[in-house]
């Protein structure tokens, strides 16, 4: 018998907050992350979003679920021979959103990551710090009530990965729930949000305004 | 599902088709050629069908009825009256799978074989009237070449009649002939169909999986599988349809120039004239080549669908 990724997990996370999930590789943060986006299914448990049991839904549901949700990785998973615009732009476009909506939403995305101006470049083109902009613009482009961020700066230098916490922070600010799944310890302890630690699968400490507690 | 959105998917399967043109025009020569070879058997199998069919429809049985002259012991050695001739046929055409009836009296008979041969007319003159040493004749077409042994037999059974005659050993033969040509014909055309889907399939596969990151965000950004489905199944449909009219194009250029030809040197072929098929077969390639390319899209994108 394999052990499980994750076991008598009981988590709850309330509207509007911003969570950290920290713990070594391999103790279940992208299982977690997974699972809320329907990746993975739960072989028991319930995993009630927003009132509904994702661990429930029918498979035909779920691209309804992802679309309330903005999903961030850690290898920004853009496409590189289309521009930064289309890329934003057809998280909208496959989901049948009228075109006017999508001239209007597309921009303000970008303006918000700071990378209006570069709208016309291919992804290709861009650094590790912008290519993750882009995606983050991607993800909050229809108004998510959850996002979600796996390792979101495990490719990027210091400042890039500073530049990437305050706009997760910033779209917290505006409403959005986001979990963070991280190993960049300095900042976790700097912002002071709440920490949940993972380790073989299990919660093993769940604090408000906690710190990173492993050697980074 | 807006037109839009078709008009977008369709823009993506036009994109696709032209984008790696070498490829797609290698895939589509393929197509092409399976489904060459799939109009060429079915003209085959077509014309096979129809020189049976024709053959079949020349199966006739041939029925005598009793006459004084005829030996029989059923026969009762003597003329049959026009009532008993009339309800005979009556009988018969009553029988079920008979098509046509056609009754050819000794009378008949006599005057037809001095028309044919107007040397001997004087001659055959002397067997008029009660001299005539012929029997009066039925001609039975069925409808289905299977049944002709069991009409025979019911007329054979029929008071009346004296003997059938069917050409039993050759109507056997010309059957089990006829059913090989069908179930061989078939089985060719369905086996000529799975090599169309399987190379259609292949090409569509390596499309998707040139897109396999496309798809893979698509997922994850909450399109529906069937938004995702389309472009592909669309590029299917238009390399089953452009291989199919390529295909048609080249057998119906063909049979027109073949088919007067192998008419000419052999006469008595019943081929099918190319003008009663081949807009058929070209329609039904390009309806079979667009319905495979469907087909096989929606089949090499379910791996790709699985979450």
């Amino acid at each position: 018998m394999k052990t499980p990724s994750l076991d008598g997990i009981n988590l709850r996370v309330e509207r509007g907050e911003f969570v950290f999930l920290v713990g070594p590789s391999g103790a279940g943060k992208s299982t977690l992350m997974k699972l809320l986006y329907r990746e993975e299914i739960p072989t028991s448990g319930q995993l009630i979003l927003d009132g509904k049991d994702v661990a429930r839904l029918p498979a035909r549901a779920v691209p309804y679920l992802r679309r309330s949700l903005g999903v961030i990785f850690q290898d920004f998973k853009l496409l590189p021979d289309r521009t930064v615009f289309e890329n934003v732009a057809f998280a909208l476009e496959c989901t049948d959103v009228p075109r006017r909506e999508i001239a209007r939403r597309v921009p303000a995305a970008l303006e918000l990551v700071g990378l209006r101006h570069k709208s016309r470049s291919l992804a290709a083109e861009l650094s590790g710090g912008e290519q993750q902009r882009v995606a983050v613009a991607r993800a909050i482009v229809r108004n998510p009530v959850l996002v979600i961020a796996d390792e979101p700066t495990g490719n990027l230098d210091p400042e890039n990965t500073w530049a990437i916490m305050n706009l997760l922070n910033q779209i917290n600010q505006m409403g959005a729930t986001v979990v963070v799944a991280t190993h960049a310890a300095e900042i976790v302890n700097s912002m002071k949000k709440r920490v949940v630690a993972l380790e073989r699968g299990r919660v093993v400490r769940d604090e408000n305004r906690g710190t990173y507690g492993y050697e980074s | 599902m807006s037109l839009r959105g078709w008009a977008t998917a369709l823009r993506d399967a036009l994109h696709n088709t032209t984008r790696g043109s070498l490829m797609s025009l290698a895939s589509m020569l393929s197509v092409a050629v399976t489904l060459l070879v799939l109009a060429v058997v079915a003209l085959l199998a077509l014309n096979l069908e129809h020189m049976a069919a024709t053959a079949e429809s020349q199966v006739e049985i041939k029925g005598y009825l009793c006459t004084a002259r005829r030996e029989e012991v059923k026969c009762s050695q003597r003329d049959l009256t026009e009532d008993e001739i009339e309800a005979i046929l009556a009988r018969i055409r009553s029988l079920p799978n008979v098509e046509q009836v056609t009754f050819l009296s000794r009378h008949e008979a006599l005057e037809e074989m001095k028309r044919a041969d107007p040397t001997q007319a004087a001659l055959l003159a002397g067997y008029e009237g009660d001299e005539n040493p012929l029997s009066d004749e039925v001609y039975v077409k069925v409808t289905d070449v299977e049944q002709v042994a069991s009409v025979a037999e019911q007329i054979q059974a029929m008071s009346g009649v004296a003997k059938v005659d069917y050409g039993k050993e050759i109507v056997a033969d010309l059957l089990a002939f006829t059913n090989a040509v069908r179930i061989g014909g078939l089985g060719l055309v369905l086996l000529l169909l799975f090599a169309t889907v399987l190379t259609l399939s292949n090409t569509i596969r390596l499309s998707v999986y040139a897109r396999r990151r496309e798809v893979s965000i698509m997922k994850l950004v909450g399109a529906t599988d069937w938004y995702i489905r389309r472009p592909f199944v669309l590029e299917g449909m238009l390399l089953g349809a452009v291989g199919a009219a390529v295909a048609g194009g080249t057998t119906a250029w063909g049979y027109v120039r073949l088919a007067p030809a192998m008419q000419q040197s052999m006469p008595f072929l019943p081929l099918v004239q190319p003008e009663t098929i081949l807009a058929d077969l070209v329609l039904a390639l390009l309806g079979l080549g667009a319905l495979l390319g469907a087909v096989a899209s929606y089949f090499s994108l379910r791996r790709f669908l699985k979450v």
